[in-house]
């Protein structure tokens, strides 16, 4: 309870530095819709020329791209500155953190808050009209509303324990930036994707690997399509919690092994 | 030479970072196999246009391959980090023009980018995909001049892009919507013309199609040379325009205080 109080109390400093720079703050939150809208037209303007993707519609090609995208947000938003411990490991910044009072990873999960309107209002609009969509045509009922929202905290604790185990490989190797680059970012964007137009050792490295599948496509299986049974939502969020897990152990290993840099 | 200087030492910085490129490579390829396997998936019971689905995987991958050539430069030619250091106005009294003295840096890395990032991507996909390969030399020189003259309005763009950063302070942005943009509207993932009408219609009136379209397209035999007049077209109005706002910035110049 001490910590998450703390953490609230660092939270509101870091808005309200940042919003020393209002303009600053706004301009960056439209661009950053803007990117995102121009990302998720590619996809539309493929499905409404060509209908659909191995069977997949626009409304649940939308529904896969929502969910993981506002996970995304809502990991970028709560452990802001986990992806850019790089920037922490080769400046020596980190220092300061060691010197706080808190755990060192809520302190760098509380730098540089910010709110992603840009991204929260693209997901849920896409969101809405996906599964508005959906609902029309009774492919889903109100029941998939609450299952939609767990799977979205659900991924946002899975996208946050890859986060984190890539951040804490930067202990061994310092630059992680090209690591993120597969981890999260490629990794990412396949799974924006029904998995299913992908390769084999693909789709085997999405859900095993890098088990990124498990954000999305996996419990759509069932929500949407209802394939398998509900226990393929349990086993999305079993499968965050104990990657989480073991991102904690592993960045505590990390943590130990921390030398600071020369200058 | 101070051109060629200026570029090979460009190059020859980059490359200490060698082997982390070549990592950043494999996330690289991983994304261009992604949009291949879209178009797999759409393909599939499909006829894709003049296209066939081999062509569509073989305009992909190319483009994929040729982001590292006119797409992704130094954000802003390393302008916003000058402005925030107080740099910019040194470069502005050196006694060489300041777009000569960026380009100039730019082509070098561009030329590493070629070696290093579009050369080993190229390989991998000739290799896994069912990449068109071109069977006369002739279209490997115009490519080769498409992506060149794509290569040049891209850096004149992010001159234009890093200018900015005088008035705003901070040009990331404009980078990154650019960017975003420049995928819709270059035909990188879509061709043109399957793009709805009014997209296309905006798309053909800007200098986009130029910077993947037109050069893919002649790779892959469907242009012919005579659209790089385009190219040149804008390639000439973006000169302009750089040594316009160069004159501009002339007389903006502040130094942030520190």
């Amino acid at each position: 309870m001490k910590w998450i109080h703390m953490y609230a109390l660092l939270v509101r400093a870091s808005i309200r530095s940042r919003m020393q720079y209002k303009f600053n703050f706004w301009f960056s939150s439209i661009m950053a819709a803007i990117i995102n809208v121009v990302e998720f037209l590619m996809l539309a303007v493929i499905l409404l020329k060509f209908g659909h993707i191995k069977g997949w519609s626009l409304a649940e090609a939308g529904y896969l791209y929502a969910v993981l995208s506002l996970s995304k947000a809502l990991y970028r938003m709560f452990a802001s500155d986990v992806h850019h411990l790089e920037k922490y490991l080769v400046t020596g910044s980190l220092d300061s953190l060691l010197l706080r009072p808190v755990p060192v990873l809520l302190a760098l999960m509380s730098q540089n808050f910010s709110i992603k309107f840009g991204e929260l209002i693209q997901g849920i609009a896409i969101l809405a009209f996906s599964m508005g969509t959906m609902m029309q045509t009774g492919q889903i009922t109100w029941t998939a509303l609450p299952l939609t929202v767990i799977v979205i905290l659900s991924g946002s604790v899975l996208l946050f324990a890859i986060g984190l185990l890539t951040a804490t490989a930067g202990f061994w190797i310092t630059r992680i930036e090209e690591l993120q680059n597969i981890t999260e970012d490629a990794a990412r964007t396949a799974a924006q994707y029904p998995m299913s137009i992908y390769p084999k050792w693909l789709q085997g490295l999405l859900i095993s690997v890098i088990p990124v599948g498990f954000a999305n496509y996996m419990p759509s299986l069932y929500i949407l399509r209802h394939e398998a049974g509900i226990w393929l939502v349990g086993l999305s969020i079993l499968v965050a919690l104990a990657l989480f897990t073991i991102a904690l152990r592993a960045w505590k290993i990390g943590l130990a092994r921390y030398q600071s840099t020369g200058s | 030479m101070l051109f060629l200087t200026l570029a090979r030492k460009m190059y020859l910085s980059n490359l200490q970072y060698r082997s982390a490129h070549l990592v950043h490579n494999i996330a690289s390829a991983l994304f261009g196999l992604i949009y291949v396997s879209v178009w797999t998936g759409i393909g599939e019971g499909r006829s894709l246009g003049e296209y066939g689905l081999n062509g569509i995987i073989s305009y992909v991958a190319f483009n994929q391959a040729s982001l590292w050539i006119a797409a992704f430069l130094n954000n802003g030619l390393g302008m916003e980090q000058s402005v925030r250091t107080g740099q910019i106005a040194l470069d502005l009294v050196r006694p060489v023009h300041l777009f000569y003295q960026l380009m100039s840096k730019e082509w070098g890395q561009i030329a590493y980018q070629f070696v290093y990032k579009f050369l080993p991507i190229y390989a991998l996909y000739f290799f896994v995909l069912p990449l068109h390969v071109p069977s006369s030399v002739i279209t490997y020189v115009w490519t080769a001049v498409a992506l060149t003259l794509a290569a040049y309005i891209s850096i004149c763009l992010n001159y234009i892009i890093g200018a900015a950063a005088l008035w705003t302070t901070e040009s990331r942005w404009l980078y990154w919507v650019n960017y975003a943009f420049s995928m819709l509207l270059s035909g990188f993932l879509i061709p043109i013309e399957w793009l709805p009408p009014w997209l296309a219609a905006i798309s053909r009136a800007s200098f986009y199609p130029f910077l993947h379209y037109v050069p893919t397209r002649i790779y892959l035999g469907m242009e012919s040379p005579s659209a790089l007049a385009g190219s040149l077209f804008w390639c000439a109005l973006f000169t302009v325009v750089c040594l316009a706002v160069t004159g501009m910035m002339r007389r903006k110049v502040e130094v942030q205080g520190g």
